[in-house]
């Protein structure tokens, strides 16, 4: 991250005399930002500290044609993300629909396929067993407060690996389920817990919602990139998002709170930390908090994202969505994502769950053969990209993990009672703070929505 | 901060292990229609895509189709087929 290279030293210098705001912010992602921004609507004096050279985190756009944008982080949304929606339309933003017309690739062991529709040739019978026995631990979980579900202890301390092992017979099924996993919450089986698993199910809408395109979480993308949501926002608080500000510690005391970043110390009456939970733990905070943001099993998200530029969707001629499924790596799924203004052809893979780590551990010259040769044995009519992305979310240093924080034993009986609750005069943010669309953009715009609620009351 | 996302509260969802419906036939397929779209709008000759369903849920008709008549349909039988009254007569022709 170049955004790292002209930070000074990591020890809050106590001499600098503090520049003074009414709230600061920490984190210019989605949450932050629509923080800092409903807290500048009332009237009330915000900073923002940002640690990257750019707003946006785990929301990240890249330029593949002219004009033309594909999303390398958080990319889709659907009708129930209201309040994404809303935002959106008060930036000025559209949405565009993710099209998936024309057959499905799969390569699921020995069955080599081109089906239409999304279904995987599988056993349906076992698949429907296993989303039965999902759906039922989903709709049995307490969305607004996990830790209050029935059996949550026991739940809480079963990995969704080990309730695989138990519960799924069919050996279709115990191929597809770490798939289902992957794509659904970039987890690996072993790093969550069940009752993580359900809760994120449920917080989404439900397996359903979640998992579909049409009418369900992927329906659309936003026109021109993610990442412009957070750039007009940024755009609207102007001057008040400092980059390159990394935060090291926050101290309060009786008067206000100290917040010590790169380029010097802020005093403010408050602090919002819009930081994954993984980030929130790492700052310095006096007094220290009763519980800390992760615990001892939080994992990164698994979730590399690679972008394949290509003249044009040649998969479409060929009657193909681009759509696959794949049981061997590194895209264990394949979607079209080809920007709406035209121009060039991409396919977006998705290296998830433990697959994930294997790839982001391949120096640069092996993840591009391995990915480009698996398109083309996927695809045969593509010839060789024009353009080539990987985005490591896993080893990021400012995001560490994508899509979110992943929840594992222990978690939310231990952090989840605190998940909002302001530590004095410390608000917390972030999608990972929302129990409505945890994980999604959503989420993060409802959290910032709360705490703005939060510190307007105090 | 408590909204349910799901509107799964509507009509209390029944468990895999629970019964869904009595009798047999186009109303017992229906019955699971009902259970797996959370939707009380099914009659017999009502399509499951039009009502909402996609892939996903129709193997979850499936598997209750199997656990509750032990009839294993497939995925094609279903497409060819996905309404209760038409799943009823592929039940009696797989027996």
């Amino acid at each position: 991250m170049s955004g790292t290279g002209h930070l000074a030293d990591d020890h809050p210098d106590p001499t600098a005399t503090p520049r003074t705001t009414s709230a600061v912010v920490v984190g210019a992602g989605l949450a932050g930002l629509t923080a800092a921004a409903g807290l500048a609507a009332h009237g009330i004096e915000v900073t923002v500290l940002e640690a990257r050279d750019r707003v946006g985190g785990r929301m990240h756009g890249l330029q593949v044609a002219p004009g033309g944008w594909v999303d390398a982080g958080a990319a889709y949304l659907g009708e129930r993300h209201t309040e994404l929606l809303a935002l959106m339309a008060d930036l000025g933003l559209k949405t565009t629909p993710t099209t998936m017309l024309g057959a499905s690739r799969f390569a699921l062991g020995a069955e080599d396929a081109i089906r239409d529709g999304r279904f995987p040739p599988l056993n349906a019978v076992a698949l429907g067993d296993m989303f039965e026995l999902l759906d039922e631990l989903t709709a049995a979980v307490r969305p607004d407060a996990p830790w209050l579900t029935p059996d949550a202890e026991r739940l809480d301390t079963t990995t969704a690996a080990a309730w695989a092992d138990r519960h799924l017979t069919h050996p279709d099924a115990r191929l597809f389920f770490p798939l289902f996993l992957g794509e659904m919450m970039a987890a690996d089986p072993a790093d969550v817990s069940v009752l993580h698993m359900a809760f994120y199910l449920r917080s989404g809408g439900g397996i359903r919602y979640l998992n579909a395109f049409e009418g369900g979480a992927q329906q659309d993308r936003v026109a021109g990139g993610a990442h412009l949501v957070c750039e007009r926002l940024a755009e609207r608080l102007g001057a008040r998002v400092r980059l390159g500000a990394q935060v090291t510690a926050v101290h309060q005391d009786g008067d206000g709170v100290t917040v010590h970043a790169a380029g010097g110390p802020y005093r403010a009456d408050v602090a919002v930390m819009a930081v994954p939970p993984l980030l929130a733990d790492a700052v310095e905070f006096r007094p220290a908090p009763p519980v800390g943001r992760a615990g001892e099993r939080t994992a990164r998200g698994c979730a590399v994202k690679v972008n394949l530029v290509y003249p044009a969707p040649l998969w479409r001629e060929h009657g193909l969505s681009g759509w696959s499924v794949n049981a061997e790596g590194p895209l264990l799924s394949t979607v079209d994502d080809s920007p709406a203004e035209g121009g060039v052809g991409v396919l977006t893979g998705f290296v998830t769950g433990s697959e994930a780590h294997r790839f982001a551990a391949l120096d640069p010259e092996r993840r591009r053969a391995a990915a480009v040769a698996q398109a083309a044995r996927l695809f045969p009519m593509l010839p060789e990209p024009i353009g080539f992305h990987v985005t490591d979310w896993v080893n990021e240093p400012y995001s560490r993990g994508c899509y979110a924080a992943l929840f594992g034993p222990g978690d939310w009986l231990g952090n989840g009672p605190t998940l909002t609750v302001p530590h004095g005069r410390v608000h917390w943010a972030g999608t990972e703070t929302s129990t409505e669309f945890f994980g999604l953009m959503e989420g993060a715009v409802r959290s910032g929505h709360r705490v703005v609620a939060e510190i307007s009351a105090r | 901060m408590s909204v349910d996302t799901t509107g799964a509260t509507a009509g209390a969802p029944a468990g895999p292990g629970a019964p869904d419906g009595p009798g047999s036939g186009a109303e017992a397929v229906a019955a699971i229609f009902r259970r797996v779209l959370e939707s009380s709008d099914v009659t017999a000759d009502s399509d499951f895509f039009e009502l909402g369903g996609d892939s996903l849920i129709a193997t979850r008709v499936l598997s209750a189709i199997a656990r509750n008549h032990g009839v294993e349909l497939s995925f094609e039988d279903f497409l060819l087929a996905p309404t209760p009254e038409g799943l009823a007569r592929a039940i009696e022709a797989a027996r």
